[in-house]
């Protein structure tokens, strides 16, 4: 037993202000809820987010004013609409955006999980998203450069280094090796480039399972800080294999997001409204709607 | 022609663009019809890849997005960013990229992150992979509604690269070969090789030149004459209404 098994309200007090989190989900698929909500109830200020493509593990904490500087690749919550609190931050002016691209992301990941200062990239080129970049927020970070053997010219992007990385996994062990089943986005990497990972998963099995198909585990135990047990945990976001995402909450919650007053109230009531997670997950319809988002084994959703 | 949607046009014509054997990185909604489509008749070799991780899927029920469990059913391959988009895209082995663009100008230049409604700024979606797509794939088809404000002379924000400023892709330090073609629903859209600028390929059959050209915000290259866009077949539509869009979530409006 090593006392990596904590809660989320746990987990949520060792974070300061104004540190750099990253956030594992991918618009509406296996987006760290509990943890953003938790972040909420705690009144965390003044974060760094940075994301591949921003969900709605992003768009609330934007929305509850939590966040200085956002790092992202792109931001959606598929059909049920744009990532409006992000958008709206960026309009007004309350918030620091850099836009960069999926891929421009995870090679910045990339870099920091190598140990590298940099890396090269051959997107970005003679595209508005890096002009905006080299004369905004994004300026210390990308560089012009030219290849030392074939002069070919490549965009440098400076590593990213997340001082946290939360993960919203389907299944780890007590230690932390964890499992991540479907597609995996910039999860590997970007876990691997932070400081510190926390892992929130829904199911926890024994190491004995893990040593079954040890090709399967994607982030070891030695690299993980600590697990959160939280079943449901990316409600109303998907997580393959075990829940699809709650479509009618999404719509709910999209509604909410388009107005700065409404999307207080929804912070209210349902986040700041629940003493935790379990709590949150009665106010949405407790047992029986979440029976009904329980997926199949096959197809998985 | 009755009862043909222009959706199912511009699937049938998005399918015919792409060769057996091709691997083809697709967004979500009318690119990924027209892969499915171009699978199910003379490209069943060919490979579909999506940006988060997935190879070869084989979905059977309709998704609403890149990140639903739906789309990624029976893959061959999950993995991530990493794979597909650095050690294909980013190698340069993929043929073909199919986008879905806010906005596309005569160069093929593609809008995903703005719009400007008289000095008041609008953000959407930014790029994701949509960058990195238009600029390393071999080439790229963007499909999009033909509108006056959807096709302007110069985009409100260069998200993606084409030929910009008319310029080649070596030029433009550019690995892979750009904008091909820009499937509406009343034409087909090319580049003119020596210009780079968007010429007109065809008609979609029942849409008059004038209703192209009024709706066009900037000058379109016209061929000496111009040929309608060829209808789906029988058994296209049969595919697309029976197999791959059951429920016209994607056939039945145009996004």
């Amino acid at each position: 037993m090593t006392g990596k098994i904590k809660t989320a309200a746990e987990v949520v007090a060792t974070v300061p202000n104004g540190a750099h989190l990253a956030l594992g989900g991918f618009a509406i698929a296996r987006n760290p809820i509990a943890i953003v909500h938790e972040l909420i109830r705690q009144q965390k200020r003044e974060l760094i987010l940075s994301q591949g493509v921003a969900g709605m593990d992003t768009d609330l904490l934007v929305g509850a004013g939590a966040v200085a500087r956002l790092i992202i690749g792109g931001g959606s919550l598929d059909r049920f609409g744009p990532v409006h609190c992000v958008n709206r931050a960026r309009e007004s002016g309350s918030m620091i955006a850099e836009d960069w691209t999926s891929l421009s992301i995870c090679f910045r990941y990339l870099a920091g999980a190598l140990g590298l200062s940099f890396i090269p990239i051959k997107s970005l080129l003679a595209s508005e998203v890096l002009d905006r970049l080299e004369r905004g927020a994004g300026a210390d970070a990308v560089a012009r450069m030219s290849c030392p053997f074939t002069a070919e010219h490549y965009v440098a992007l400076k590593s990213l280094t997340p001082d946290i990385s939360f993960v919203h996994v389907q299944i780890a062990d007590e230690d932390g090796n964890c499992r991540i089943e479907g597609p995996r986005w910039d999860n590997e990497e970007q876990a691997k480039a932070a400081k510190r990972i926390i892992i929130v998963a829904e199911e926890i099995v024994t190491t004995d399972e893990i040593r079954r198909a040890p090709e399967r585990t994607v982030i070891p135990a030695h690299r993980v800080e600590a697990v959160v047990h939280q079943p449901f945990g990316a409600h109303p976001t998907s997580v393959f294999g075990c829940y699809d995402y709650d479509a009618a909450h999404l719509k709910l919650y999209v509604d909410h997001s388009k107005h700065p007053v409404r999307i207080g109230q929804y912070i209210d009531g349902y986040i700041r409204g629940s003493k935790d997670h379990w709590d949150y997950l009665e106010k949405v319809g407790g047992k029986e709607r979440l029976s009904q988002l329980k997926a199949e084994r096959n197809p998985g959703y | 022609m009755t009862g043909i949607r222009a959706t199912e046009i511009m699937a049938a014509a998005g399918a015919r663009e792409l060769q057996d054997g091709e691997i083809v990185v697709v967004g979500i909604g009318l690119p990924q019809i027209a892969c499915f489509l171009a699978m199910g008749t003379h490209a069943p070799r060919l490979t579909p890849l999506l940006e988060i991780g997935v190879a070869n899927m084989r979905p059977k029920d309709t998704p609403v997005g890149l990140a639903d469990s739906r789309i990624f059913y029976r893959a061959t391959c999950w993995s991530g960013f990493l794979d597909v988009m650095g050690m294909n895209l980013h190698r340069g082995i993929v043929d073909t990229g199919f986008l879905g663009a806010l906005e596309v100008d005569r160069f093929g230049n593609i809008n995903t992150t703005l719009s400007r409604d008289g000095g008041k700024v609008r953000y959407f979606n930014g790029s994701a992979g949509g960058n990195d797509v238009a600029s390393l794939a071999k080439r790229v088809i963007v499909v999009m509604r033909h509108e006056l404000r959807k096709l302007p002379v110069a985009v409100s924000h260069l998200t993606s690269p084409g030929f910009v400023g008319g310029k080649s892709r070596e030029d433009l330090s550019l690995r892979g070969g750009g904008p091909h073609r820009i499937i509406t629903d009343k034409a087909v859209m090319g580049f003119d090789s020596q210009t780079r600028s968007a010429r007109l390929v065809s008609l979609h059959p029942g849409i008059e030149l004038e209703d192209v050209l009024a709706n066009t915000g900037f000058p379109l290259l016209l061929p000496e004459k111009i040929p309608a866009t060829p209808l789906p077949t029988k058994e296209e539509l049969r595919l697309l209404r029976e197999e791959i869009d059951p429920h016209g979530a994607y056939l039945g409006q145009l996004i």
